[in-house]
């Protein structure tokens, strides 16, 4: 099967099927598509069947942490208090910029899955929470919206069904901890966006204290397509613990960056080489990200793991969110852990101390070796000051910046050791 | 009688000089080095009253700005919700988040001030101290650094500054804005064009600085999916905005 | 609303077997099997756990990661670790990050000595740092308000100031700016910190970024003492400790007690010392001699109060308020009954009550707890501006609602900063409270005449009606309450309405005790036991001078007044406080005898006051500070004690004895002012027997019937509510049981009749106020009606 994906029997397509089809982000090319017959679809059933497509298409989140998105939507209890649907759009995670194009060109796939989504949860109330950097894309979700509200897919009593949902697009200011779902909670309630402490849980006490379901743009997305075939149907795709296809944002040091839509399970040399080119003629792969700038890197020994969740965790990585940065051998692995480590100190939000000192305190180590102010002995500091903030943090951004610094360190020490031998000589 | 700031900075100079003289080891300067933060240093003004939720006798709102925070507040079960629109309304009414325009979301929110400043300092696009008009972020993370970002930043930046009008530009190093697949890119007043080049600056400039869509060819918004399966048949390339930001749907 | 009440868990830490409330956070139940797991940022005063810090990390068997104890709440057969290699490593870890950017200018810090980040570095720290970048430096200190000085450097970023100004005090203007490792704790655009409580942000800082600007270098923790007191400069009589070096108070800060002040001051309580120390206190008798009040020896201070008030005789009026004790209160109206034979003395603000209602409103079962406030389904706020009149009431209101979602109602002539925190806001005309309570007791018993009183108070009729709804739980928006439950035999709905003196003073004072009582009546609080009422007096002490019989018409525990003795003022009825000062006016008084009393300055009717101290012929006074009427008019002050010296007793609002203890000496020529009252009754030949503080109380316990068998160690630290003790059945019953003069004939005036227009009085406006250097700026304007209170911007109020 994995053969025949990158010999043109590939699976199918599902979200990005003809993507770029004029129009498409309008209602009238998106339901001469077929756009809207899954909501239909879920209408005609019960909450409970819906809910078990869900479950039985095995999906899980693509928005990083890959938690099986029938489950968590069964965790919201029942009764009838305001609980609320909360899209997550908040994509900052370095390297991703997939749910930006499915946003962008096919706003109604997401308001479709987002409505199916609500029916089978059982909540009337939804936000999507969209990075306030994604200007374009959050205009034509709001003249989607705008579109939807005026057809009845959205608003009271859709389509005769008894259900309703109200649905606001929540514009953010600049935040990449926003995309933690307890911050960007916070956020949409209008304050700080700083996590909260788990538990409780947002299934039980979320958005406003009242029950809250987040997901994803993909996995919202990716849910009239399940509608439409079946969760079984779905679940024959990709492998056994990672069902379906999957968005994969690949970026760096490739011929071909972009957005390519996989079957999970497939050789991750496939996508970087097969699909985005690799990296320029001459160059080779040093190191890649699979899942983000927070994901620990591979190596290059390491293209022929399978992408899929589960592989990539026995690699001792993550799939996260689908991200894969590709960095070849003319950059040094400092400039890339000092990239790292700024981005995430900047984005620390101070609420918890190893966090906000650790990520402050890496990048001042970096600054101090490329300085040529250090010894071999601050290569462990670091390594023990990254052990330190690892799980001992109140949300995962400290580990975001941890994993990944900690992983270059021990695959790359040798180079470490190097540069700062180098810089120390050049300048004593 | 001198104050603090004097009497520190008078030592710190004579630390310099003993420095400079070669008698000592040259001392981190006290206040210069990397960390500083903007803010830190800042008393407050007890001559001023505390800041309490502002009068709305005492403080005028435009009406349009009035109207759409209230139209954002609508939109949320609490209030406070529209903390974040409302910002970015009054930013784009005031050019920042200035303190008188915290007052007019904090007079027609019915919040503090204070509470708006704290949430506002905390989200990197509302902007807290004054800066030209037009926005420029340029993506300085890893996937656009790896294509070399920071030079264009560099060049961004100096160009913006060396030319007429330089203080209307805001160019700023920003963090990953999710569009690695035309890295290095920036983001225009909103609007993402890439892959740049050094090359690309002047005529970038010259669009923000006529009022012209920046760089039309290599805006996003045109661009196609670069999965080879994705499309059945062929496509022109994207038509920009198709007409879908609200109003002018 | 039922308090709850969980069951007693067993759990195990370190190897230990540990009983613990079950749900309790796991800090805290730790601390039950002596074990301590070290906190930054957890304060439970402050809500919900952040879990921020992460300095109480701990390891618990079946879970991977580390937990914070301060946020995991203890279940049954938990097994906790908190010695294990891995919690050592990440506290000696978070230990290390926090000291990253920590100046350590201990030697320099006012915190040094008693600060938690030193004991926790001790404890639980390792004893290097491998930080070797060079730290962050700033100019410090800086301001944030005239009180408070803030040194960013130090500062951990805890968030427990923020905290406490978003969600104890909700005034939000103390906030975090920037993120990250750029926080930093500050205020909008340089204004300062200003508001009723800041000061409790400088106890909370667990680091000595926040310090007292008051207090700064003025002493180190190893030569300073800490003595227990209670702060009688308003009603709420909040528990505190007095900082002692050499003799002064340097400081007060708060002594927990969850019954009176949940460990919070305001900035009065907490800075007003400074006026203990100030020269323009009164520290020696003076007599006015050549039209000059100028210091003579006590000797002749004490012949010439003696000369006077023999003179006046039964003409003789006197007034006790401030932070007078009740055995000073026993001890003034014995001298006046029993030795000049006159009736005429008070301790209320504007006018008497007939002593059936008065026993009425003060019935033990009728009577609220201020823990009621946080945990009853509704309070209502009738005619009382918390902040203004109890300060401390205040952050209790919020608390209850915030917490414990107890419905709040504020019903006022004018905005109150309750406003935003309450379900319902009703106004009434200025003076028509006792209007405003008759019509809502009328609501609740479905008057037709509603719409009519309502509208005589000024009210809206609709308003009176929803509010009468809310109380009784008839609402439609359920709060949970047993007006919702569906078993029928719910219990009694748990109501407190927080009531001002000024309800029942003026002309309207019986109608407003008549229609409170109906409240309680329909309401149900007497069967209720978080229900009753809770009167917030117009002075710190105003119910303990009532108990002790400083009243016109009652004597020590609201009993029937005994017959004066001796020579009596030709069997006049006994004068109010008006009726005094309209006795000196008239001529028919001629001393005055003010006990912590100036009433130009505190009493309604300034004018009438004016007039009634130039025409009386003696004027006494026991003051600290010499206001613009006691400067022109007393002939003889005596120098009073600050709270700090004065040992004695006080009656919280809820009846709660509670123990002044002298915390620091007399200055100057300054005497206890029980052996001043003693030593003046015997110049005037009257023996009151009481030769010593301990026995001043002892003759008040066993004056007051319902005080019965008291002693000073029973009150202890904590206080002691009468009505909780057995004697509380000796309490005197209302004369008659039901409605005691009836409605009808308390004739009700409308408001524009009623008297209390320019009196109000806030707790602020005060000599210790005044004469404290660092709380001058926070000296009260008056509005333009005359009434002086903090203005509203101060709190984060709604504007009116």
């Amino acid at each position: 099967m994995m053969a025949a994906a990158s010999e043109g029997g590939r699976a199918p397509i599902l979200l990005f099927a003809d993507i770029d089809e004029p129009g498409l982000n309008t209602l009238e090319v998106y339901e001469r598509r077929g756009g809207y017959q899954s909501l239909r679809k879920a209408l005609a059933m019960t909450p409970e069947e819906v809910l078990e497509q869900l479950k039985a298409s095995g999906i899980r989140g693509r928005g990083g942490a890959g938690f099986a998105m029938g489950t968590k939507v069964s965790f919201l209890p029942k009764g009838s208090m305001d609980k609320y649907l909360v899209c997550n759009a908040d994509e900052s995670e370095p390297g991703t910029f997939k749910d930006r194009e499915l946003m962008q060109k096919t706003p109604h796939t997401l308001i479709e899955g987002l409505i199916i989504a609500s029916y089978a949860a059982g909540t009337n109330r939804s936000f999507i929470y969209i990075r306030g950097e994604y200007e374009l894309q959050a205009d034509m979700l709001d003249a989607a919206l705008h579109e939807a509200r005026a057809a009845g897919y959205v608003g009271e009593n859709i389509l005769d069904s008894g259900h309703s949902l109200s649905l606001v697009v929540h514009r953010g200011a600049g935040a990449y901890i926003c995309g933690e779902e307890t911050g960007l909670l916070d956020s949409l309630e209008g304050k700080r966006g700083n996590p909260r402490l788990k538990p409780p849980f947002p299934a039980l006490q979320g958005l406003y204290q009242g029950p809250t379901l987040i997901n994803n743009v993909e996995t919202l997305a990716t849910v009239p397509a399940i509608l439409a075939m079946g969760g079984d149907e779905y679940a024959k795709l990709g492998v056994e613990t990672s069902t379906g296809t999957k968005l994969v944002s690949v970026s760096g040091h490739v011929q071909r960056p972009g957005n390519y839509e996989i079957e999970l399970g497939i050789p991750s040399r496939e996508i970087i080489y097969g699909l985005a080119g690799g990296p320029p003629e001459g160059r080779e792969v040093k190191c890649w990200f699979p899942g983000g700038s927070s994901s620990p890197v591979l190596k290059a020994e390491d293209l022929d793991v399978p992408y899929d969740f589960n592989s990539l965790a026995q690699a001792g990585t993550m799939l996260g969110s689908g991200a894969i940065i590709v960095v070849d051998d003319s950059t040094p692995i400092l400039d890339v852990a000092m990239k790292v480590a700024k981005f995430y100190r900047h984005e620390s939000c101070g609420k918890c101390t190893p966090c906000r000192e650790g990520t402050n305190w890496t990048v001042k180590m970096l600054e101090r070796i490329d300085a040529g102010e250090a010894t071999p002995m601050d290569l462990e500091v670091m390594a023990s000051v990254q052990e330190h903030i690892i799980g001992n943090c109140l949300c995962v951004l400290g580990d975001a910046m941890a994993m990944p610094i900690g992983s270059m360190i021990a695959k790359f020490k040798d180079e470490f050791e190097a540069h700062m031998e180098e810089r120390r000589l050049s300048h004593a | 009688m001198s104050t603090p700031e004097e009497i520190l900075r008078g030592a710190q100079n004579l630390e310099l000089e003993a420095a400079e003289e070669g008698t000592r080891p040259r001392p981190v300067r006290r206040f210069a080095h990397g960390s500083r933060v903007p803010g830190w240093d800042e008393a407050v003004d007890l001559e001023k009253d505390p800041a309490g939720i502002p009068d709305p006798a005492l403080t005028p709102v435009p009406s349009e700005l009035r109207a759409e925070i209230e139209a954002h507040m609508a939109n949320y079960p609490d209030r406070r919700s529209a903390a974040l629109p409302a910002l970015a309304a009054a930013q784009r009414v005031h050019g920042w988040c200035s303190p008188e325009a915290i007052e007019q979301v904090a007079c027609v929110m019915r919040v503090t001030p204070a509470y708006l400043e704290s949430v506002a300092s905390f989200y990197d696009m509302l902007e807290t101290s004054p800066v030209g008009r037009h926005s420029v972020y340029v993506c300085t993370n890893i996937s656009c650094s790896l294509c070399g970002a920071d030079e264009l930043y560099a060049a961004l930046a100096a160009a913006a500054a060396a030319g007429d009008g330089g203080d209307e530009i805001n160019v700023r190093s920003f963090e990953c804005l999710g569009a690695c697949d035309i890295a290095p890119m920036a983001s225009v007043d909103g609007v993402y064009v890439g892959p740049l080049s050094v090359a690309d600056v002047p005529q970038l400039l010259a669009d923000v600085h006529a009022g012209r869509p920046v760089l039309p060819d290599k805006q996003l918004a045109r661009r196609l999916v670069a999965d080879p399966h994705a499309n059945t048949r062929e496509f022109p390339e994207h038509p920009a905005e198709q007409a879908a930001r609200p109003g002018g749907a | 609303m039922p308090r709850p009440e969980p069951r007693t868990i067993t759990f195990t830490i370190d190897g230990r077997e540990v009983q613990a409330p079950e749900n309790a956070m796991l800090v805290d139940a730790a601390k039950l099997g002596d074990v301590e797991i070290p906190v930054f940022c957890y304060e439970p005063k402050l809500g919900q756990p952040v879990g921020a810090c992460r300095m109480c990390l701990v390891e618990i068997e079946g879970i991977p990661k580390l937990q914070t104890g301060c946020s995991t709440p203890v279940k049954d057969g938990m097994v906790v670790y908190t010695q294990s290699q891995r919690v050592q490593t990440a506290q000696q870890s978070v230990v290390e990050f926090l000291l990253i950017n920590h100046p350590l200018d201990c030697p320099v810090c006012d915190k040094g000595g008693e600060c938690p980040l030193q004991d926790i570095t001790f404890g639980w720290g390792g004893a290097i740092s491998r930080y070797i970048e060079p730290k962050r430096h700033f100019v410090k200190p800086l301001e944030l308000s005239p009180l408070i000085a803030i040194d960013r450097e130090r500062c951990i970023l805890c968030y427990r100031c923020v905290r406490f100004s978003q969600e104890v005090a909700e005034d939000y203007q103390l906030v975090l700016l920037e993120r990250g490792a750029h926080s930093y704790v500050s205020t909008f655009d340089g204004h300062p910190y200003v508001a009723p409580f800041s000061g409790n942000i400088i106890e909370l800082c667990p680091v000595g970024a926040l310090t007292s600007r008051p207090y700064r270098f003025r002493a180190r923790p190893w030569d300073i003492e800490g003595a227990g007191s209670v702060c009688t400069l308003c009603p709420a009589q909040c528990n505190v400790t007095i900082t002692v070096r050499d003799e002064r108070a340097l400081r007060v800060l708060q002594r927990d007690n969850s019954e009176v002040d949940d460990g919070w001051l305001c900035d009065k309580g907490r800075f007003a010392y400074q006026s203990f120390h100030v020269d323009e206190r009164v520290i020696e008798p003076l007599v006015r001699d050549g039209g000059q009040l100028r210091p003579v020896s006590w000797e002749r201070a004490l012949s010439a109060a003696a000369a006077g008030l023999k003179r006046a005789g039964a003409h003789t009026g006197a007034l006790a308020g401030g932070g007078t004790t009740n055995e000073e209160g026993l001890l003034l109206a014995r001298l006046l009954r029993e030795r000049l034979g006159s009736p005429h003395l008070d301790s209320r603000r504007a006018g008497s009550l007939p002593l059936g209602l008065l026993r009425a409103l003060n019935e033990p079962q009728l009577q609220a707890k201020v823990s009621d406030l946080e945990f009853a389904h509704a309070v209502l706020v009738l005619d009382a501006e918390p902040v203004n009149d109890a300060p401390i009431l205040d952050l209790r209101l919020r608390k209850g609602v915030r917490r414990q979602h107890m419905k709040l109602a504020v019903a006022s002539p004018n905005a109150s900063l309750l406003d935003a925190n309450a379900a319902l806001s009703v106004r009434y005309a200025p003076g028509a409270g006792a209007l405003f309570a008759t019509a809502l007791n009328g609501a609740l018993s479905d008057d037709p005449n509603v719409e009519q009183l309502a509208r005589e108070a000024g009210a809206e009729p609709e308003a009176v009606r929803e509010l009468a709804a809310l109380l009784s739980g008839s609402d439609s928006d359920g709060d949970g309450g047993p007006a919702d439950s569906a078993d029928g035999n719910a219990p009694a709905r748990e109501i407190v309405i927080v009531w001002g003196e000024r309800l029942t003073a003026g002309p309207n004072a019986a109608a407003g005790a008549i229609a409170l009582l109906g409240l309680a009546d329909s309401l149900g609080m007497a069967g209720a036991d978080g229900a009753g009422l809770l009167e917030v007096p117009a002075f710190a002490n105003g119910r303990g001078l009532r108990e002790a019989g400083v009243l016109p018409n009652a004597g020590p525990g609201l009993s029937e007044p005994s017959a004066v003795a001796g020579e009596t003022d030709g069997g006049s009825p006994a004068r109010d406080a008006r009726a005094i000062a309209e006795g000196l006016t008239a001529g028919e008084l001629s001393a005055l005898y003010l006990l912590h009393c100036d009433p130009q300055r505190e009493l309604p009717d300034r004018e009438l006051w004016e007039r009634a101290l130039a025409g009386a012929s003696t004027v006494i006074a026991h003051t600290s500070f010499l206001t613009d009427a006691l400067r022109e008019h007393a002939d003889v002050v005596f120098p009073a004690e600050a709270y700090a010296e004065k040992e004695g007793t006080v009656v919280h609002p809820d009846g709660r004895l509670q123990r002044l203890r002298p915390a620091i000496a007399r200055p100057g020529e300054v005497r206890a002012e029980w052996r001043v009252l003693v030593e003046l009754a015997l110049r005037l030949g009257h023996d009151l027997d009481v030769l010593s503080a301990t026995m001043a109380s002892q003759r008040l316990f066993d004056a007051v019937p319902f005080y019965a068998g008291l002693t000073l160690e029973e009150i202890g630290g904590r206080g002691v509510r009468w009505q909780e003790r057995a004697a509380a059945a000796a309490y005197p019953t209302p004369a008659t049981s039901d409605e005691p003069e009836g409605p009808s004939a308390a004739a009700v005036q409308p408001p524009e009749d009623a008297a209390d227009l320019d009196g109000y009085h806030s707790v602020w406006d005060a000599p210790e106020v005044e004469h404290s250097p660092a709380l001058e700026f926070l000296f009260p304007r008056r509005n333009g009606a005359g009434e002086s209170v903090l203005p509203l911007s101060y709190v984060g109020g709604e504007p009116a």
